[in-house]
């Protein structure tokens, strides 16, 4: 089965997906805790910022690759815990590419949530948007970490963020 | 003094950040440099831009939040090749988002600093734009204006001889006014940027936004993409239904 296609399943209803940018070894661990599991090796196009996953074919990318769908997994999700390793105190380049990928979760309509403008949700609310970030990371980027997770959870309809840095990649058979 | 200016959209033509480089680079002075990073072939040649400047202005749209995924590609490789070069060249950042508020590219900037901390860099400041794409619009309205003053006269020069039809000149003088009033905000911070850059000097982060209210800026966004999945077919295609995950 090739890495970063969707891994496991067990339920559809409340559904945990993990998204994570670790090495193959990693892929039992997680699977076993998680409804479905996503794993980003990178190997697929950026996002090309054309909508047409808004305007052509809804919930869908034009390009014919292993993200084509991805939105609709994450869009699925209650729980999402995103593994990732540290940049700028933004995500990796493979979690990010996954993401900006997945702009299909919400639909091209406009409301506010938060104060601010974003786009409505096609799949609903979510409850946890979790991210744990591995590698070097200095303290203020840290705090870009855990502002970015709370802007992400209001974008995409999640109740809550929870930010979790670790050390050493032993700590997360506990975390996940 | 060489800027040079990266133009980081995906989109081959008539993006927004396309259109804020061009009003930065006409705001900034002495040497210039443009160059687009689309994919990873891109790198090495936008690199070599780098030996000589003396700042380096990226324009990126705000990609969930945040970095797009192929814009820190390019800024891992530029922290190692500027790392070991030596370089420390003053960098500014545009950055535009579809919502209006400008605010919203935030976490974006405060990743901008730490890849110049990382990188030995010195953080110059940045822009953040709401409703970026509305506003790469109205460069789009002015063209189609200029156009049609120029039939209006066209046809003026044809039926009186005259090259100044007071009533097109008059229609075209308040379209215009009402699109500049529109950039006016983004106008004044990146003729601000420009000075900094001129002086290698610290701008600050600032953000603004096309300047009309947000509940009419929403009503004109939801047209625009109802006309769009009109034209492109996703209106028929379950628009906003849940769609299932396929096997």
């Amino acid at each position: 089965m090739e890495r970063s296609c969707v891994y496991c399943r067990k339920g559809e209803e409340g559904m945990k997906v993990i998204l994570h940018d670790l090495d193959r070894q990693y892929d039992d661990l997680l699977a076993d805790r998680c409804d479905r599991m996503i794993a980003a090796d990178g190997k697929y196009a950026p996002c090309q910022g054309c909508f047409g996953c808004w305007t052509k074919h809804p919930a869908e990318c034009f390009m014919k690759d292993q993200l084509q769908q991805v939105c609709r997994t994450i869009g699925h999700a209650d729980e999402l815990v995103i593994v990732t390793r540290n940049v700028y105190g933004e995500y990796s380049p493979e979690i990010k590419n996954v993401l900006d990928r997945s702009i299909g979760t919400s639909t091209p309509f406009s409301t506010y949530r938060g104060g601010q403008m974003h786009h409505t949700l096609r799949y609903g609310r979510h409850s946890l948007w979790k991210v744990i970030v591995y590698g070097q990371i200095t303290e203020a980027e840290k705090e870009t970490f855990r502002f970015r997770a709370q802007r992400n959870a209001v974008n995409d309809g999640y109740e809550t963020s929870e930010v979790i840095f670790i050390s050493d990649l032993k700590e997360l058979e506990a975390l996940v | 003094m060489k800027t040079v200016f990266i133009n980081c959209s995906p989109k081959k033509r008539f993006s927004a950040s396309a259109y804020f480089l061009a009003l930065q680079r006409l705001f900034t002075g002495g040497e210039k440099a443009t160059e687009k990073l689309r994919t990873p072939a891109d790198h090495s040649r936008i690199l070599a831009q780098l030996k000589d400047a003396g700042a380096v202005v990226f324009c990126l749209p705000l990609y969930v939040d945040g970095i797009p995924s192929h814009v820190l590609r390019f800024l891992m490789d530029m922290e190692t090749f500027c790392v070991q070069s030596d370089l420390h060249f003053s960098v500014y950042c545009i950055a535009n988002n579809g919502f209006i508020e400008g605010k919203q590219n935030e976490p974006l900037m405060q990743s901008f600093e730490h890849f110049c901390r990382r990188a030995g860099l010195t953080w110059g400041g940045g822009v953040g734009i709401g409703g970026g794409v509305m506003l790469n619009v109205t460069r789009i309205l002015f063209a189609v204006d200029i156009g049609l003053l120029l039939m209006d006269i066209a046809l003026s020069v044809a039926n009186t001889g005259s090259f100044f039809p007071r009533e097109a000149w008059f229609s075209f003088g308040e379209n215009a006014l009402l699109l500049l009033y529109f950039n006016l905000g983004v106008l004044y911070y990146l003729i601000r940027m420009g000075t900094a850059i001129r002086r290698q000097g610290f701008c600050g982060k600032k953000y603004t936004r096309i300047l009309i209210p947000s509940f009419v800026f929403i009503v004109f966004a939801d047209i625009f993409f109802v006309i769009a999945s009109l034209f492109e077919g996703g209106l028929f295609r379950g628009w906003l239904e849940k769609k299932p995950i396929e096997e």
